[in-house]
C-alpha cells in the first residue's frame, strides 16, 4: 500500500484537518443518501410486489431492518473508535465515539417503533417479548447509557473516556445478552414468527433493502460529521483555528 | 395511485413507520446543525467581551447580537 | 504475612472496611429492611392467591435483591473518594486491581450476604415450593458476587461525576439482564421439576470470568474517572 494512506489518516486526526475535511464531505454524503433513500422506498413501497403471506405490511422491511443492521453497524464503529481513542489517546477517536451514540440510539429507536408497527398487524400485538426485540430494548439502554456517564462529566474529555469504556464493557456484553435472551426465550417459549420475512428474498424486494443499506450508512457518515463538527467549535474553542475561523480568515466557511 | 398508496389494509402501519423513520431522521439532523451554530454564537460573543475588555472606551456590547 | 507485602496490604484493607461497615450496622439492615418492604408489597398489588404468588416468588426475589444491591452500590466508592484514601490506594505500590477486590470482597460479605440470609424467608412468604429453595440460595450465591463485581466498575466509572443514583440503575440494567435470567431461570425450572444446572453453570461461568476481569477493568475505570 502506498504510504500516502497512513500520512492522511494520521493529518486527519489533527482537528483542524478532520473539520475541513467534515464539511466537505457532509452535503455529498448526505445528498446521496437521499438520492439512495429515495430510490429504495420507491423501490420497496411500490415496485416490490407484495408478500404472498404478510400482503403490504411486509414493506416496512425496507425500513425495519436497514435500520436494525444500523444500530449494530453504529455500535460496532463507535467501539473501535472507543479503542482507539482509549489506547492512543486521539482526540477525534474520542469525538467519533461520542457523536456515534446519539445517531445509533436514533436508529435504535426507529427499530423498534417499527418493529411496534410491523408487529401490530402480523402478531395482533404492539410489544411482544421476542428475542431480537428484547435484545434491541437492551442495545438501547446501553446506548442511553453511554451517553448519559458522557455528559454527567464537568470535563468533557475525561467524559469522552469513561463513557469509551463504558462502550466496551457494552461491546463484551451485547453478545451475552443476545445468547442469554435467545436462552429465555426457548425456555419461556414465547412467539416464534420469524420477524425476518421470506426466508428466500426475491431480487425486486433485495435490491431496495441493500440500497437502503448503503442510504443509511451514507447518512450516518453524514450525520456524524455534523456532530464532530458541532463538537469540534465548543471543545476546540480556545484553539487558533477556531478563532481564525470565526474570524472569517479560512473564507470557506461561513457559520 | 391511490390503491398504491393504501397498502392493503395496512397503509395505517407503512406510513407510520416511514413518517418515524422520516421524523427521527430529520430531528437527528437538524439538531447538530443548531448545535453548532449555537457554539459558534457563544464563542463569538465570548471574543468580543475579551475585546471590550481590552479596550475599555468602547460601549458594552450586548452578549446575543456579537 | 511480612508487613508492606501485597497480602497484608489486602488484609489490613479488608479488616477496615468489614470495621467500617461494623461501626455503622445500621446502614447494613437498610437494603435488608428495603428489600423485605419491596417483597412484602407484592402480595398486597397481586392478591393473596398462593398459586400465583409461588409461579412469581422466584423472579420477584432476585428484582429486589438486585435492586436492593443496586441501592448499596452507589456508597461503594464514594467515601474513600470524599476522604482521599481512594488517591492513597492508587498511589500504593500493590496493584489497585487486588485493593479493589478487597474492597468488593467487603461490599459483598456487607451488602449481599444478608440479602442471601434473608432471601429464603421473603421467598417463603411468597410461597415458593421448599424444593426449589436450594437452587435459589445456590443462583443467589453465584448472582449477587457477579452484580457486586459488575456494579463497581460501573460506579468506578461514575466516580468523578457528581450524584449519579439514576445513571448507575441505566447502565447497571444491560448488564444484569444476563444474571437475572440465568438465576430466575433456574429457580424456575427448579420449580417445574426441569434439570436446573444449566443456568447454575452459566452463573458459575460467569462469575469465574467477572472474578478475574471485573477487578482489572474497575482499577482501569477508577484511573480514568479519578484522572484530572
Amino acid at each position: 500500500m502506498a504510504n500516502w494512506v497512513p500520512l492522511w489518516l494520521h493529518r486527519l486526526g489533527s482537528p483542524p484537518v478532520f473539520y475541513r475535511f467534515a464539511g466537505a464531505v457532509r452535503p455529498w454524503a448526505l445528498g446521496l443518501a437521499l438520492v439512495l433513500g429515495a430510490v429504495a422506498l420507491y423501490g420497496g413501497l411500490f415496485v416490490a410486489p407484495a408478500d404472498y403471506q404478510q400482503g403490504d405490511a411486509y414493506r416496512i422491511i425496507f425500513i425495519h431492518v436497514p435500520s436494525a443492521w444500523m444500530s449494530l453497524f453504529i455500535y460496532g464503529a463507535m467501539a473501535v473508535a472507543a479503542f482507539i481513542g482509549l489506547v492512543w489517546r486521539i482526540k477525534i477517536a474520542e469525538t467519533v465515539a461520542m457523536e456515534s451514540a446519539p445517531v445509533g440510539a436514533a436508529f435504535t429507536f426507529i427499530t423498534l417503533v417499527t418493529g411496534s408497527l410491523w408487529g401490530k398487524p402480523m402478531w395482533g400485538t404492539w410489544w411482544t417479548w421476542d428475542a431480537r426485540l428484547t435484545s434491541e430494548l437492551v442495545l438501547l439502554f446501553i446506548y442511553l447509557g453511554v451517553i448519559g456517564l458522557y455528559h454527567s462529566f464537568e470535563d468533557r474529555r475525561q467524559g469522552a473516556r469513561a463513557a469509551s469504556f463504558l462502550v466496551l464493557v457494552g461491546a463484551v456484553n451485547v453478545p451475552i445478552v443476545h445468547f442469554s435472551v435467545n436462552w429465555w426465550n426457548t425456555l419461556h417459549q414465547g412467539s416464534t414468527v420469524r420477524l425476518l420475512g421470506p426466508s428466500h428474498i426475491e431480487a425486486s424486494m433485495l435490491w431496495p433493502l441493500l440500497t437502503m443499506m448503503a442510504a443509511t450508512k451514507l447518512y450516518y457518515i453524514a450525520s456524524l460529521f455534523a456532530r464532530a463538527r458541532a463538537d469540534l467549535v465548543a471543545s476546540e474553542s480556545g484553539k487558533g483555528w477556531v478563532r481564525d475561523l470565526l474570524a472569517g480568515r479560512t473564507g470557506n466557511d461561513p457559520a | 395511485m391511490s390503491h398504491a398508496f393504501a397498502m392493503g389494509d395496512y397503509g395505517f402501519y407503512v406510513w407510520s413507520a416511514v413518517a418515524v423513520f422520516f421524523i427521527v431522521l430529520l430531528i437527528d439532523t437538524l439538531a447538530p446543525l443548531a448545535r453548532r451554530r449555537r457554539n459558534l454564537r457563544e464563542l463569538r460573543a465570548r471574543l468580543a467581551r475579551q475585546e471590550n475588555r481590552r479596550r475599555p472606551g468602547t460601549p458594552p456590547s450586548n452578549e446575543s447580537d456579537a | 504475612m511480612r508487613p508492606g507485602s501485597t497480602s497484608a496490604a489486602c488484609a489490613a484493607l479488608l479488616r477496615r472496611d468489614l470495621t467500617l461497615a461494623w461501626r455503622r450496622r445500621g446502614d447494613i439492615a437498610l437494603p435488608v429492611l428495603y428489600a423485605v418492604i419491596v417483597a412484602t408489597l407484592f402480595p398486597f398489588a397481586l392478591g393473596p392467591d398462593p398459586a400465583l404468588l409461588s409461579r412469581i416468588a422466584g423472579g420477584v426475589v432476585f428484582v429486589t435483591v438486585l435492586l436492593a444491591i443496586l441501592l448499596s452500590l452507589d456508597q461503594l466508592f464514594r467515601a474513600d473518594i470524599e476522604d482521599g484514601s481512594m488517591e492513597q490506594l492508587m498511589l500504593a505500590p500493590q496493584p489497585l486491581a487486588l485493593l479493589v477486590a478487597m474492597k468488593i470482597l467487603a461490599h459483598w460479605i456487607t451488602a449481599a450476604l444478608p440479602l442471601i440470609v434473608v432471601a429464603p424467608l421473603l421467598a417463603g412468604m411468597l410461597r415458593l415450593p421448599p424444593e426449589a429453595m436450594p437452587v435459589l440460595v445456590a443462583a443467589l450465591l453465584l448472582a449477587t458476587p457477579l452484580l457486586s463485581l459488575m456494579g463497581a466498575v460501573l460506579v468506578a466509572l461514575t466516580a468523578g461525576t457528581r450524584r449519579s443514583g439514576m445513571l448507575l440503575a441505566l447502565m447497571l440494567l444491560p448488564l444484569c439482564v444476563p444474571v437475572v435470567i440465568f438465576a430466575a431461570g433456574a429457580v424456575a425450572a427448579a420449580q417445574e421439576g426441569l434439570p436446573w444446572i444449566a443456568p447454575i453453570a452459566w452463573l458459575g461461568a460467569g462469575l469465574a470470568l467477572a472474578l478475574v476481569l471485573a477487578p482489572l477493568a474497575c482499577a482501569a475505570a477508577l484511573r480514568i474517572a479519578m484522572d484530572t
